[in-house]
């Protein structure tokens, strides 16, 4: 037996923030997998998520929440969504498989991104000064992701709630991007 | 300090739409001569209410100048403003909102701003005519460089830079809209009412700080309320409305393709401090549908001495009586030649100013001259007097009037520049003699109000309603059904009148450039026909203002000289930026070390504790060496790690190669055509070496792809490669074959990935590898790769594979753990005297075994070149496969990757050294190919390096020299093979 121990470390090490209006907060209790459709397989891997999970697959752009480990389905491309749930398994690939078997195609992305929780009614300001999509809540509404590119790093946002959206951006720039996000802040706030 | 300084203000004659701000005065300096003036202000009023006239010098003649207008069109009144960090030249003392402790200064002067020394120049003006540069000073040759550039540099030009680092801060955004109104005068602020009260999301943008335009300068009344007053309750209205942002401030300067403009928003210019806040932010807006509601701009009309301070426009001198109470003159006479003018006349009046004279250069008047002005009719200003502000005017029937300031109107140009900025051409309009919109417009714009020639004010108001109607139905709104602001149409007859002959003195088109009829004319007899070869000639048009109150009086002297009309002569080209954009706004935030993101590799923290020496490569931050205590120079640094791998154990963050995680039913299939060698068979358990062609059969990338199952592959590019592999595997897997089952994703972040090589590599991780696993060299050979567990259950991937030729292999954790392996793998491996090796020791290590990289892989090399034709699989198709057939790339003669080792093993190797048989000139007829990589050789003790060179594989044991003029040196090399160093492949698979 190793007669050593590996301990694991969140990009920004658990960062919480507090701002007038805002609150940005690492999310440290959350795996992602992504889930990709095998050619011919959408009617499978459909049946498979609402007969375990309860919900339909969501199309590019829209999320399906579901109670099952608090999970999120997103849907990132035609072929593709990605699950938000939460657990402190190392294997999330392991949990998907138990439960989805071999319906679907799954990569771990866990550790690829930092993920962000930007809160509050100032979000929507905080944001405006480095995401090009248009978030006016009529347009981006609740539940709605998408791919994009803030300070010239692709990141993916999920509006949550009404004022709350998570940020998720390359694992190794984590620093430059909750930079973007509070250089934002301090200009805006 | 404020205090109450009515009795300074000599020329404040009431309290304009300055209401309460007048109750307390805000004080600033000009030239260092304290003054005040209210909130409300701009410096250019209140240096005027100050009494203020002489503001500036001329770009060129050093001429005295004056206050000009009142807007972003100002060619005079530039000023340095603020000091040191924060001090901007060129700044328009017109759009510069005063406030308490402002500092400004005049620029372009030696000696004093009234005693200028350079006016010397304005002596000699018949040397410095158009283009006097180009053949004043050609002789002799030498002297231009050296002698006349400075000299004409030292003495032309406008403000001057700090040359400190800008203290402020700058930023960006992005904003979207259904209705983007530019311009928020009575046509835009009547479309944003129509656009917000039908629902649709408006945004409006305005440069100046008080809303409202032209209503704000004027005494029209709309909806039976003064014209300013119904400005400032829309403006309230409108601010009320979710569905409306309102954005003053804010200019848009450019139209861009697909309905996006950009726009620059002056957040704290207007404050003393901007607080640590951005000084200016940069908004790129995306626009559904944009109506430009920009208005118009007043030209003047040129004669003799046209440019003396108090010479201004009429409608500022409007607006600055109407906005600020401020008169621009006691005795001010009117230059006009159309019926706009005569309103400055009756709104001077009624504030009880005194006008000299009204001069017209038709027949009829328009309206009633105000009591006691004298009224000429069919005449003109043919000349001025004063040496530092106008003190009297010469008409054309010989009489002479005392005056301090000459109000001039040669009618109003629609602002059209947005409507050019995609090449769109604007039109001549005869009733308004100026040029309109054209009809190719950018895709979604349209015009309303003054922008597109609707001068009055009853049908801009109507004009921008309607306008707002179409826009929003157009893109699926209802239109409320509210009516257009009612108001009237007042008389704006204009009659073509440009310029009046001059004789011997000089009339100024261009103010800020120093440009006169005659230069136009001159020009023009030079031989320059195109109006663009006019305005690089003449610098007619160019600077800050873009010739906003010059272009069209010069077109027509030009269309003068040539016989044409004003539309034969054709406009230059308008581009952005409408108004100057600092560059600091351009920049944002993108400053320092923010210029771009930075990526750090797991092992980033520890290597910086260790006092790492980081190199960039493409965004990442990679640990190019450690230092240790005592080592003086790089070498010393590369050299031990190198020895130290080679004989025991290193280990290198390889995590910024790139990674792909590749599944489906077909991937082995997709792989076999991605890559040039097979795959289709490569068994579970094992990695291959593979090598990608372009299209054109030119190699794009190489790396090893591991197989984990039957389903599922991991690729690894070059870091440098990462994103493009995955980009044209993309394409592939989309467009190229989409009845294949793969999918991809990258794997890059996920992993933490360390290379362990050395002998002593396998001892090394055996000490972290969890028991269930074997990896003695039977168990897992060269080649062979697993998902393993780690230091009791953490799952890892193990590859054996080596870049260094060592006994080798990499090691891959979720990142999570990335940090802590590194640690653990040094502690583990300090019974070994494991060290921690960079990019500089990657390096050695490979070129020593010949292994091929970013240097060899440049997009001229082919799989032929590198030695590996054989590679390219004949049995099946690939990308590449077909092209890289081309008998071009298949000659006998064709470069291939060989080493080279100096013959005077002293000798240093550099590559980019070209190599030449020994004898011949160093010329590139004589080009046999070129070394790509070197690097000194602790193993050999020498410098060796890798190359291309004609028929290589052929010609071991030969000599030749590597050439390198660009260093100096001129070395006789001797060819080998690639692998300096264990070239039999003993150690890897040991």
């Amino acid at each position: 037996m190793a007669n050593y121990t590996l301990t694991a470390s969140s990009p920004l090490a658990g960062l919480q923030q507090e701002y007038q209006g805002v609150t940005l907060a690492e999310v440290t209790n959350k795996a992602l997998v992504s889930i990709s459709v095998p050619l011919g397989g959408e009617t499978a891997l459909q049946t498979a998520v609402t007969a375990t999970y309860g919900v339909t697959l969501p199309v590019t752009g829209k999320s399906s929440k579901t109670s099952v480990d608090n999970a999120l389905f997103a849907g990132m491309s035609r072929d593709q969504c990605w699950l938000f749930f939460e657990t402190d398994n190392i294997r999330p690939v392991n949990i998907i498989t138990e439960k989805l078997g071999a319906s679907g195609y799954y990569t771990d992305q866990s550790d690829s991104w930092v993920m962000l929780s930007l809160a509050g009614e100032k979000s929507r300001d905080v944001l405006e000064r480095i995401c090009p999509i248009n978030l006016d809540p009529d347009v981006f509404l609740i539940g709605d992701v998408a791919r994009t590119s803030m300070e010239h790093m692709g990141s993916i946002i999920l509006r949550e709630s009404e004022h709350n959206y998570l940020l998720c951006s390359a694992r190794s720039s984590a620093n430059s991007f909750v930079h973007a996000i509070e250089l934002s802040i301090k200009n805006v706030i | 300090m404020k205090m109450t300084s009515q009795i300074q203000q000599v020329n404040r004659v009431s309290q304009g739409l300055l209401n309460n701000n007048t109750e307390q005065s805000l004080s600033f300096e000009f030239n260092g001569k304290s003054m005040t003036g209210y909130a409300g202000d701009t410096l250019a009023s209140a240096l005027l209410a100050n009494g203020e006239k002489l503001v500036a010098r001329s770009f060129k003649y050093h001429r005295p100048r004056g206050i000009f207008s009142a807007g972003s069109e100002e060619p005079n009144a530039l000023v340095e403003l603020r000091k040191g960090a924060y001090q901007e030249p060129n700044t328009r003392a017109t759009i510069i909102e005063l406030f308490d402790g402002l500092e400004a200064k005049s620029q372009n002067y030696r000696g004093s701003l009234k005693y200028d020394l350079m006016a010397i120049n304005d002596r000699l003006s018949p040397f410095l005519s158009a283009g006097f540069y180009y053949k004043t000073f050609m002789w002799p040759k030498a002297f231009w460089e050296k002698l006349y550039e400075p000299i004409i540099r030292s003495s032309a030009g406008l403000g001057r830079l700090s040359a400190i680092e800008d203290g402020d801060s700058y930023d960006k955004g992005f904003l979207h809209c259904d209705l983007l109104i530019i311009g928020a005068g009575p046509a835009g602020l009547a479309a944003a009412l129509q656009a917000s009260r039908s629902g649709a999301k408006v945004l409006v943008a305005d440069e100046d700080f008080l809303l409202g335009g032209r209503l704000n300068a004027e005494n029209h009344g709309v909806a039976g309320a003064a014209g300013h007053e119904w400005a400032a309750s829309t403006v309230a209205e409108l601010n009320s409305l979710p569905n409306v942002r309102i954005m003053p401030r804010t200019s848009i300067y450019g139209s861009f393709d697909h309905g996006i403009y950009g726009a620059l928003e002056r957040k704290t210019d207007h404050l003393a401090s901007s607080g640590g806040k951005p000084r200016q932010v940069l908004w790129r807006i995306y626009s559904k549908q944009a109506l430009l509601c920009a208005g118009s701009t007043e030209r003047p009309i040129a004669f003799a001495n046209n440019d003396r301070p108090g010479v201004m426009l009429a409608g500022s001198v409007r607006t600055y009586v109407n906005r600020y109470g401020v008169t621009a003159g006691q005795k001010v006479a009117v230059f006009t030649n159309n019926d706009d003018g005569w309103r400055t006349a009756v709104d001077l009046s009624d504030k009880g100013v005194e006008i000299s004279a009204i001069i017209d250069t038709r027949d009829k008047a328009p309206l009633a001259a105000p009591k006691g002005a004298a009224v000429m009719m069919g005449g003109s200003v043919i000349n001025t007097a004063g040496r530092h502000g106008i003190r009297e005017i010469t008409l054309s029937n010989g009489q002479k009037v005392p005056t301090d300031c000459l109000a001039v109107s040669g009618g109003w140009n629609p602002n059209v520049h947005l409507t050019c900025h995609q090449r769109g051409k604007p039109e001549w309009q005869d009733d308004i003699s100026a040029f309109v919109p054209g009809h190719a417009l950018p895709v979604g714009m349209q015009v309303a109000g003054a922008a597109n020639g609707t001068l009055t004010l009853a049908s801009a108001l109507a004009e921008g309603h309607a306008k707002a109607s179409e826009m929003v139905s157009n893109i699926g709104y209802t239109p409320s059904n509210s009516l257009a602001p009612d108001s009237n149409d007042e008389s704006c007859a204009v009659s073509a009148f440009w310029y009046v002959d001059s004789g011997k003195d000089r009339a100024w088109l261009d103010l800020q450039n120093d440009v006169t009829v005659k230069d136009i004319k001159l020009s023009h007899q030079e031989g320059f026909r195109s109006v663009e070869h006019l305005k690089r000639y003449t610098t007619l048009g160019m600077a800050t203002d873009q010739g906003k109150t010059s272009n069209v009086n010069a077109l027509a002297v030009m269309a003068d000289c040539t016989g044409k009309t004003i539309p034969e002569t054709g406009t230059t080209i308008f581009r952005p930026p409408y108004t100057p954009v600092a560059i600091g706004a351009l920049a944002g935030r993108a400053r320092g070390k923010d210029f771009r993101p930075t990526r750090l590799t797991p092992s980033h923290r520890w290597a910086e504790a260790q006092g790492a020496v980081f190199v960039e490569t493409g965004m990442w931050l990679r640990a190019q060496w450690f230092p240790q205590a005592g080592e003086t120079t790089w070498r010393e640094s590369v050299d031990r790690e190198v020895i130290q791998t080679r004989k025991s154990v290193g280990i290198c963050d390889v995590t910024t190669l790139g990674k792909i995680d590749i599944q489906g039913r077909d991937a082995a299939a997709f792989l076999n055509k991605i890559y040039a060698n097979a795959f289709a068979k490569l068994p579970v358990g094992k990695v291959r070496y593979g090598l990608m062609l372009r299209e054109d059969g030119i190699a794009m990338d190489d790396g090893t792809t591991a197989r984990f199952s039957d389903t599922h592959f991991v690729m690894t590019t070059t870091t440098a490669n990462a994103v493009s592999v995955f980009r044209h595997m993309e394409f592939a897997r989309q467009c190229l074959w989409p009845d294949l089952d793969v999918q991809l994703l990258s794997a890059t972040e996920q992993f933490a990935q360390y290379a362990v090589a050395g002998p002593n590599s396998r001892k090394l991780l055996q000490k972290i590898v969890d028991a269930d696993y074997a990896i003695d060299n039977e168990s897992f050979p060269f080649m062979a790769c697993a998902e393993i567990t780690v230091c009791n259950g953490i799952p890892a991937r193990l590859f054996r594979i080596s870049f260094s030729g060592e006994l080798a292999y990499e090691i891959a954790v979720p990142a999570r753990y990335g940090d802590s392996l590194f640690r653990v793998l040094m502690e583990a491996g300090q019974e070994y005297d494991v060290v921690p090796y960079g990019t500089e020791a990657l390096g050695v290590m490979r070129i020593e075994k010949g292994h091929a990289a970013g240097n060899e892989l440049n997009g001229q090399i082919t799989a032929q070149n590198l030695g590996m034709g054989r590679l390219v699989s004949k049995k099946k198709d690939c990308i590449g496969n077909k092209l890289s057939e081309r008998s071009a790339l298949n000659t006998d003669n064709i470069v291939e990757l060989v080493g080279f080792r100096p013959v005077d093993v002293t000798e240093m190797l550099s590559s980019g050294a070209h190599f030449i048989a020994i004898g011949a000139e160093a010329s590139t007829e004589n080009d046999q190919g070129w070394m790509s990589s070197v690097c000194y050789s602790p193993e050999l003790k020498m410098s060796v390096g890798i190359g291309f060179i004609q028929n290589g594989s052929q010609r071991l044991g030969e000599k030749v020299r590597a050439v390198d003029l660009v260093r100096g040196k001129d070395i006789e090399v001797e060819i080998t093979s690639a692998h300096h160093v264990d070239p039999e492949g003993e150690r890897l698979r040991g």
